[in-house]
């Protein structure tokens, strides 16, 4: 049974190391919310224009947003 | 008998206080059919849980000859003290003496078991002393009973007294010194006025001319276990959703020692609420981690006897009222002599 005092651990929400396309994907959010605005459709707009891809290669629309941040946020 | 009310008020204002619930360790630390040693109060304690997840607290301490139960071995609803084998279930009784079978040690309840609940991730354990063994009524947080708010718990192990952990959240003004370089509290005047305000389960301390911009109130609130909640700006980046709060609690480990619980919440639903989780795994919590970093450094810099001589302004009220509630507790929970009466 390990004693592990002090316990001073960064990283205590994560399942895994973000990978380079989601270290990629949180960036271009913060700069959209610094530059573009909070709406849905600003998101939307700020990844396409930026030339942000989908994984699958496409542009993003809603529905695959949401898809996507639930599968990485929920 | 683990916690005393023969203990001076002086140990129990440095130990922790009784009587309520404190938070003890993020429930992760113990796993299915796992166990863990922790200190709390200044007293060791094993927590215990059993493979359908049901967990118990005991006294770490064998009701034969007191050695530690946490050296024993887990035997899925009962640990064996590793010394001579004596068998312990979760609610501290003694359910085998394999070296003396029917022993009358078999069936009494010796050793102490505290009643535990899980919150928010953490696992929050009733600590009464000798003469108060029933838990007293636990009013979760809000924050965290709100289905419409999403919350992180961040759990740290610190070097200081459990007071000055709590003092330090009572004093907001530390955030636009302290945090100033920050994600967060760099906003704001340098200066304000404060006044206490009271409430039905603690009280308000906060800035009476500047809020939402920097740390800038905290409420206190004893609603069986001690907490603070508070509210902190976050910059554009953090996307929709408002400010982020955090609900606070500490653990006493011992004098030195304390056990830092900070669930950073944000009432946020939908798409935001994925979002600002995602944001918050990938970059956000680093940041958080940085800012409590600030913390622990100044406070574990402070010498021991740092709330002895003191020079203290109208900032620090909300500090002297916490040492007055605290030591006016400790001064009830005491049943000790005072010396020269002995
Ligand atoms: S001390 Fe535990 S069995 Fe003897
Ligand atoms: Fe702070």
């Amino acid at each position: 049974m390990p004693e592990t005092w002090p316990y001073l651990e960064t990283h205590q929400t994560r399942d895994h190391e973000p990978t380079p396309y989601e270290t990629k994907l949180a960036r271009t959010l913060e700069d959209i919310f610094t530059k573009d605005g909070h709406g849905l459709s600003d998101v939307i707009d700020g990844l396409n224009s930026r030339q942000l891809r989908t994984p699958t290669g496409e542009p993003w629309t809603e529905e695959s947003f949401r898809a996507e941040m639930h599968r990485l946020g929920a | 008998m683990t916690l005393s009310t023969r203990d001076t008020a002086d140990h129990i204002y440095a130990h922790g206080l009784r009587n309520q619930w404190h938070p003890v360790v993020p429930s992760h630390f113990v796993e299915p059919g796992g166990m863990r040693k922790v200190t709390a109060l200044g007293e060791n304690w094993l927590l215990f849980r059993k493979a359908d997840g049901g967990l118990s607290m005991l006294a770490d301490r064998c009701p034969h000859r007191g050695a530690p139960l946490s050296l024993g071995k887990h035997l899925g609803d009962r640990v064996a003290c590793w010394y001579h084998g004596v068998e312990v279930d979760g609610t501290g009784t003694v359910t085998s003496v394999p070296g003396l079978p029917g022993c009358n040690l078999e069936g009494k309840t010796l050793v102490t078991s505290l009643p535990v609940r899980e919150v928010g991730g953490a696992i929050l354990a009733y600590f009464g002393d000798e003469e108060h063994p029933d838990p007293v009524e636990l009013t979760l947080p809000g924050p965290l009973a709100d289905e419409e708010i999403s919350a992180f718990l961040c759990y740290a192990e610190w070097e200081v007294p459990w007071r000055f952990a709590m003092e330090n959240l009572l004093d907001p003004m530390h955030g636009a010194f302290l945090h100033s370089e920050s994600h967060t509290m760099f906003a704001g005047d340098t200066t304000a006025k404060f006044r206490i305000r009271e409430t039905e389960r603690g009280y308000f301390f906060e800035k009476t001319d500047q809020r939402g911009v920097n740390f800038d109130w905290v409420e206190l609130c004893h609603t069986g276990v001690d907490w603070v909640d508070l509210s902190i700006p976050y910059p554009p980046s953090a996307g929709p959703g408002g400010p982020f709060g955090i609900v606070g609690m500490a653990c006493p480990v011992d004098a030195g020692r304390t056990g830092v619980f900070f669930w950073r919440y944000r009432r946020v639903s939908d798409w935001q609420r994925d979002t600002w989780r995602f944001l918050y795994k990938t970059l956000i919590e680093a940041r958080h981690w940085e800012v409590l970093e600030q913390d622990r450094v100044i406070l574990e810099s402070m010498p021991a006897d740092a709330d002895q001589r003191e020079n203290l302004y109208q900032h620090d009220l909300g500090v002297v009222r916490l040492r007055r509630l605290y030591q006016a507790q400790a001064g009830r929970q005491s049943k000790a002599q005072p010396v020269s009466a002995r």
